[in-house]
């Protein structure tokens, strides 16, 4: 296996790009996609330890997050569905995560 | 040999990360954002986590990404233009997030993490379920919980009403 | 294993489930009827609580002990006053109420779950599930495009926040190899000098709760979300969701990371201070009641952070006093707010003018709310602003305190500014509101609870104690 090392940094850039998407998109989409590239990098530092650790916590809290993060990407579409109902574009110039 | 695929998949999954982040087209951040979630999965494998590996597969690419493709169009007009996806914080943005990379690499990097560095044994599956049937039993059952609520959410909020209903 | 342990929460479940179904099944829906039947189950698990012993399932996975069970009275107590007050909205505004209650019920078993973790997967599940409730109950009025905005925001920055307080959690997994809480504490009491990793954790987890707690600067999505949610839910987001942050938080910080608290106490100590001046001063310029009584919650949370960093055992003591107090006094305004808007159409305070001519008793017991929010003696905010301020200054926090009573004169212009409109302003028009007898009820709950906090605060000064003993400082 390669060093633990590795795999945190990458799990760290992963974060890193996911929270740029967050504060720099304005597309409610893909800042979804971006949370899920956080959750991502999350899941794999979770793994990191897991393994290095010898130890079985980590990849049952992976297996739950992923979980999770379905349900709640399920609940955000339908909302996006349901705003797109309201006015044509998901471009809302509120999705802007820092201006409010 | 180990090390070389972990690197080239590394590199794919920052580098599609990165296009995910910065398309035009929404409809290509999606697909790259397939190839990182395969990516992160074949590291699942080289963790010796299988189990997990195809979960991730199962789940991120075979639900969420097809959700998000679903959304995606239902509410664009595919290709027949690029918006402007960027709001008006970019460089701040950017700051902040450059500092917090920084900042978690050196974080990262200056620990001494408590590891011992070994394998895990065989018998992976087994282990997980059986820690998901005994210690972790009641968040398990949370998390059916969790997805029943999103289940009845998503079909109060995404479903069409009966025109003429003012409520 | 004691499995009694569990009944409340499967109890509130299980009717959460019967509600549902029966709601599938029925023909023709009666908000009323659906809204007590909600009501009964709420009631019945808060009165399976009291006969809930101590103990643990698990492991540590799931722990019944003072602390937790006064937590879940908190929840329970501010869903049953939500739906008393919400009936009469969802009969008027809304479809599918048999799933909005069912909802909430289903929100509250995830607090209850999350007042009981004693293990990071299980705390971040039951968080899970209550905030993804809160989302749909935000979004939950969809011919509402401010409604369903609202929704989004609070999903969106809720979803990141999650992110940041697992990656947080992630690395304190790494650090300690351990996801008991108990376990995770004793490493780290055992690690002979705080790492960097652990500081770095410990600003993920000030962020993550601060967003679940709405405190600045983390506090963006409160406003608009207030504003734009179904004011029934804004009423329980307003409490419920904080507090439900709060006993995350203070499990977390005061028994896993009280061996490193000289890290942590500064951090709390700057987003303590951040969100009094950025809550009180920028509500003073708020039009919308429900964005006021938003900005307004923003500070209340700073002065429960004055108190959690002082660190002691007085803290977790006034923090219950304080979220009971709170509780009664902020969802009490929200049901006034209902009743006004139901009547009027509007969540202005300039159309709150003269309501004293046209509703006495509404304008009354609005006026007891607001003192109760600034903390004027004989309300329970009083009681609630002197045991956590004396936290502070038991441990020497002065510049807290201070800046915290300053805040806090500074809110008493925009809390009396409501008193003013309602009692010297003439009414625009001379028509009278009705009040329905469940708002009746509600409000009549809630005054009598600020009153008798203010006035006999003993007994729940003694289970605010009885709470703050399982922690070991």
């Amino acid at each position: 296996m390669a060093p633990l090392a590795n795999y945190l940094v990458l799990a760290a850039i992963l974060f890193a790009l996911g929270v740029w998407g967050v504060l720099r998109n304005r597309n409610a989409l893909i800042i979804f996609m971006c949370i899920e590239l956080m959750l991502n990098a999350v899941n794999l530092t979770f793994m990191g330890f897991s393994a290095y650790l010898n130890d079985y916590s980590g990849q049952v809290f992976v297996f739950l997050i992923m979980a999770v993060a379905a349900a709640e990407v399920a609940v955000g579409l339908a909302i996006i569905v349901s705003i797109f109902r309201h006015k044509e574009n998901v471009n809302v110039d509120e999705i802007n995560v820092m201006k409010w | 040999m180990n090390l070389l695929v972990f690197y080239i998949l590394a590199i794919l999954a920052a580098g599609s990360a990165i296009m995910v982040v910065t398309m035009k087209n929404i409809f290509h951040s999606a697909l790259f954002l397939v190839l990182t979630f395969f990516s992160v999965a074949g590291i699942y494998v080289l963790l010796n986590a299988e189990f997990l590996a195809a979960v991730q597969v199962l789940i991120y690419v075979g639900a969420i990404t097809i959700l998000m493709i679903f959304a995606i169009m239902l509410t664009h007009q595919l290709f027949s233009r690029s918006l402007r996806q960027v709001n008006e914080q970019v460089i701040p943005a950017s700051l902040i997030t450059f500092i917090f990379f920084v900042l978690s690499v050196v974080a990262l990097a200056k620990t001494a993490w408590p590891v011992s560095g070994g394998q895990l044994p065989e018998d992976r599956i087994f282990e997980i379920g059986k820690l998901l049937m005994s210690e972790y039993v009641i968040p398990f059952e949370v998390v059916s919980v969790v997805l029943l609520v999103a289940l009845v959410g998503a079909i109060i909020i995404g479903r069409r009403e009966k025109s003429g209903d003012t409520k | 294993m004691d499995y009694s342990l569990l009944i409340p929460e499967v109890v509130l479940f299980v009717w959460a489930l019967v509600l549902l179904l029966y709601n599938a099944s029925a023909k023709t829906e009666n908000p009323r009827a659906i809204g007590l039947f909600a009501l009964i189950g709420l009631v019945a698990a808060f009165v399976i609580l009291w006969f809930v012993p101590d103990g643990s399932l698990f492991g540590k996975t799931f722990i019944s002990d003072t602390y937790a069970r006064g937590f879940k009275m908190i929840f329970l107590l501010a869903a049953i006053v939500t739906v008393i007050g919400s009936v009469d909205f969802a009969s008027k505004h809304m479809k599918h109420t048999g799933e909005f209650y069912s909802l909430i019920m289903l929100c509250v078993t995830g607090m209850m779950f999350l007042a009981s973790a004693g293990e990071l997967i299980s705390l971040y599940v039951a968080l899970e599930l209550s905030t993804i409730s809160l989302y749909i109950l935000a979004a939950f009025l969809k011919k509402d495009l401010k409604s369903t905005e609202a929704g989004l925001k609070y999903l969106i920055l809720g979803a990141a926040s999650s992110g940041i307080l697992l990656y947080g959690l992630s690395l304190l997994y790494g650090l300690t190899g351990s996801t008991v809480l108990d376990e995770i504490g004793y490493r780290l009491f055992l690690n002979e000098g705080t790492t960097i990793a652990a500081v770095f954790a410990i600003v993920m987890f000030v962020a993550g709760f601060g967003f679940k707690l709405a405190a600045a600067p983390f506090h963006m999505w409160a406003p608009d979300v207030y504003e734009g949610a179904p004011t029934p839910v804004t009423a329980f987001l307003s409490v419920a969701s904080k507090a439900a942050g709060l006993v995350a938080f203070v499990r977390l910080f005061f028994n896993s990371l009280l061996a490193i608290k000289p890290e942590w106490v500064v951090i709390v100590e700057i987003v303590a201070i951040l969100a009094m001046v950025v809550g009180n001063v920028v509500a003073l310029l708020q039009k919308n009641i429900k964005r006021m009584l938003a900005y307004s919650s923003i500070a209340q949370v700073g002065y429960v952070l004055v108190a959690l960093s002082a660190g002691i055992d007085l803290s977790v003591t006034s923090m219950m006093i304080f979220l009971l107090a709170y509780l009664f006094a902020n969802i009490g305004a929200f049901i006034v707010v209902i009743a006004f808007s139901n009547a009027t159409g509007s969540d202005n305070i300039e159309d709150y003018s003269g309501l004293w001519k046209r509703k006495p008793s509404l304008a009354i017991v609005m006026t007891i709310y607001m003192l109760s929010l600034v903390g004027i003696p004989l309300t329970g905010g009083f009681i609630a602003k002197y045991f956590l301020f004396g936290a502070a200054v038991k441990e020497g926090l002065y510049t807290l305190v201070v800046i915290a009573i300053l805040t806090s004169v500074i809110s008493l212009f925009y809390y009396m500014n409501v008193v003013r409109i309602m009692m010297f302003r003439p009414a625009p028009s001379a028509d009278k509101i009705a009040l329905p007898w469940m708002i009746k009820l509600g409000l009549a709950i809630s005054v009598i609870m600020v009153l008798l906090i203010g006035i006999w605060p003993g007994p729940f000064y003694a289970w605010g104690q009885l709470a703050s003993t399982i922690f070991h400082f």
